[in-house]
């Protein structure tokens, strides 16, 4: 085994005892830990404290174990996350899977092996880094433009050919359109919207959302009147239809 | 549980059975008057006295038919209504086991990761003892989990043991509050008593501190606002004493008002379905108020607004308090 550097790990789980003991035994590790007791602020110190790799718990208050690894993905496929849970079984790992984590660790487990398993994703994720730094080529998988209709949406600029012709899209109005595009011909409910685009659980309100799709449809839509991508579903959300 | 074939799904299996009955109903009845017509007519051929046959039998016949009938579509209704019920528990049933698991899990991981900790690494004393102290509360937290599933089952079967003690009200709940500040961490707890009129109140108390401790951790669990508060007042009336909690909590829909004291229940509101908990939290609070002769109401100004718990303890005497009624053990 190599012996990993100093490496930034944060642990996202609401449990005070078990943040704390992973913490200990990451540091004791030569590991840098922080801990975040919720989902919101976890992804506040995604962004803040700019970790190696991701411990995440999923029942969290407010904001989901799920919405976050949703919420990070859309931005950030390579970041290592590994999942530890008290749910444990097969379906709920496969949902895990589903969402782009790398790791799924089963609650109560035994420490040797969280260790190892944490050792092992920082490592490959290292290698990773070698790698590209060593050809010096842009980072590969993530998704550079999409192109739909009439309308080609660039990612790397965050800007849109469409029929209003060369537009700056948001940060936001981008993210949204990354979990459309992900989730084609799926049926996404507001509150998901809501979580995985914004980060947002609790009372806010959805008509947040509705807004959004209001002015993707008058960017995007031959006739926003009459949507052929942005598709409203009655009493569940909205539906991106593009094969 | 796997989810069944249509033709054998409860509904189906009801809607036809009943089909089957009002056809059998209307044929009974079809088949009963060709037959007595034929009857009436060979009656007729003969030249026989009708009255001695038909003495407005017909009638009878029908109705009897028809009771028997109504009997029978009573019966399939009510099992029809009991299988769902218990389809509903078993429902619920599991998503309790699910809840209960996580709540036990958590405590367990926690002990598990110190006590391998320690195997694996020699810490300095001060750093034990503070470990060691997380794993105690967790040993607590397990113990308290197990309690509350036991004392479920002897409340319900109403074998609980223990006796009313005349107490004020205003001093178990302080004393309570202090001897628990662990956990309630951040949150601010007011008592306050408007109108110092004595609170004195036959209860049981180990059973009574188990209702402040579930309304007092939902309060906090159920709280988003960062900084949660609860504000106790008690108020002893002619006829009841109420106490309300007040918090600044998520608040309750208005759907949910009733059904949250329900056993296993959960509320579906969609940011609080990953907060753990078992169900059995206000089912208990309710029990436990029943067993006091009284009960525990929810208001909410809807959802975000905080929610409001207000226990009522009747009083026996209706003048000059309670001291006369005391030790009325169950």
């Amino acid at each position: 085994m190599r012996a990993t550097e100093k490496s930034r790990i944060l642990i996202i789980e609401d449990d005070a005892h078990i943040a704390e003991g992973l913490k200990l035994n990451l540091s004791l590790q030569g590991h840098e830990a922080a801990i975040a007791d919720s989902g919101t602020e976890g992804l506040r110190l995604w962004k803040e404290y700019n970790p190696d790799m991701i411990v995440l718990d999923i029942m969290l208050p407010g904001l989901d174990g799920l919405a976050v690894l949703r919420h990070i993905r859309l931005e950030d496929e390579k970041l290592p996350v590994l999942i530890l849970s008290a749910k444990g079984e097969p379906d709920d790992r496969i949902k895990g899977f589903s969402y782009g984590v790398d790791d799924y660790l089963a609650k109560p487990f035994r420490l040797e092996e969280f260790l190892l398993r944490i050792d092992r994703l920082l490592t490959r994720a290292s290698w990773n880094r070698d790698r590209l730094t060593a050809t010096g080529q842009e980072e590969p998988g993530e998704m550079q433009n999409y192109t739909f209709g009439g309308n080609t949406i660039d990612f790397t600029t965050l800007t849109a050919v469409c029929r209003q012709g060369t537009i700056r899209l948001t940060e936001q109005e981008t993210r949204l359109l990354r979990i459309f595009i992900a989730n084609r011909g799926k049926p996404l409910s507001r509150k998901t919207l809501l979580e995985v685009g914004w980060g947002y659980s609790g009372v806010i309100t959805t008509r947040t959302v509705d807004n959004f799709i209001v002015r993707l449809r008058k960017y995007f839509e031959d006739d926003p009147q009459n949507p052929l991508y942005f598709r409203s579903i009655r009493s569940v959300g909205y539906r991106f239809d593009h094969p | 549980m796997k989810q069944a074939k249509w033709f054998v799904h409860p509904i189906t299996v009801f809607i036809l059975s009943t089909l089957a009955l009002a056809i059998s109903l209307f044929l009974y009845i079809y088949w009963y008057v060709q037959v007595s017509t034929g009857l009436k007519s060979v009656i007729d051929y003969y030249r026989l006295d009708a009255r001695q046959f038909f003495e407005a039998q017909t009638w009878v016949v029908i109705l009897i038919l028809s009771l028997l009938v109504a009997v029978i579509l009573t019966g399939i209704l009510i099992i029809f209504i009991y299988n769902l019920k218990t389809l509903q528990l078993y429902r619920l049933q599991h998503t309790f086991i699910n809840n209960f698991t996580h709540e036990l899990k958590t405590p367990v991981t926690s002990l598990k990761l110190y006590l391998e900790t320690f195997a694996k690494h020699e810490l300095p004393r001060e750093e034990q003892l503070k470990y060691i102290g997380f794993m105690l509360q967790d040993t607590e937290r397990l113990s308290e989990n197990i309690n509350s599933i036991l004392n479920l089952a002897r409340i319900e079967s109403r074998v609980y043991k223990g006796h009313f003690t005349q107490v004020d009200l205003m001093e178990t709940i302080e004393r309570f509050i202090a001897g628990n500040t662990h956990l309630f961490g951040n949150c601010k707890i007011r008592v306050e008593n408007p109108s110092n009129e004595a609170t004195v109140h036959p209860v049981i108390v180990p059973l009574f501190e188990m209702l402040l401790m579930n309304i007092l951790t939902n309060a906090m669990k159920y709280n988003l606002s960062g900084k949660p508060s609860v504000d106790i007042s008690l108020e002893p009336g002619e006829h009841a004493l109420r106490i309300r909690f007040r918090d600044n909590g998520v608040g309750i829909s208005k759907e949910d008002r009733k059904r949250i004291f329900r056993k296993f229940y959960r509320s579906q509101s969609d940011d609080l379905v990953t907060t753990g908990g078992s169900g059995i939290g206000l089912y208990l609070v309710q029990q436990i108020a029943r067993l006091h002769r009284g009960k525990v109401i929810a208001e909410s100004e809807g959802p975000g607004n905080g929610s409001v718990f207000t226990l009522i303890l009747p009083r026996k005497t209706p003048k000059g308090g309670p001291k006369g009624g005391a030790d009325e053990s169950d």
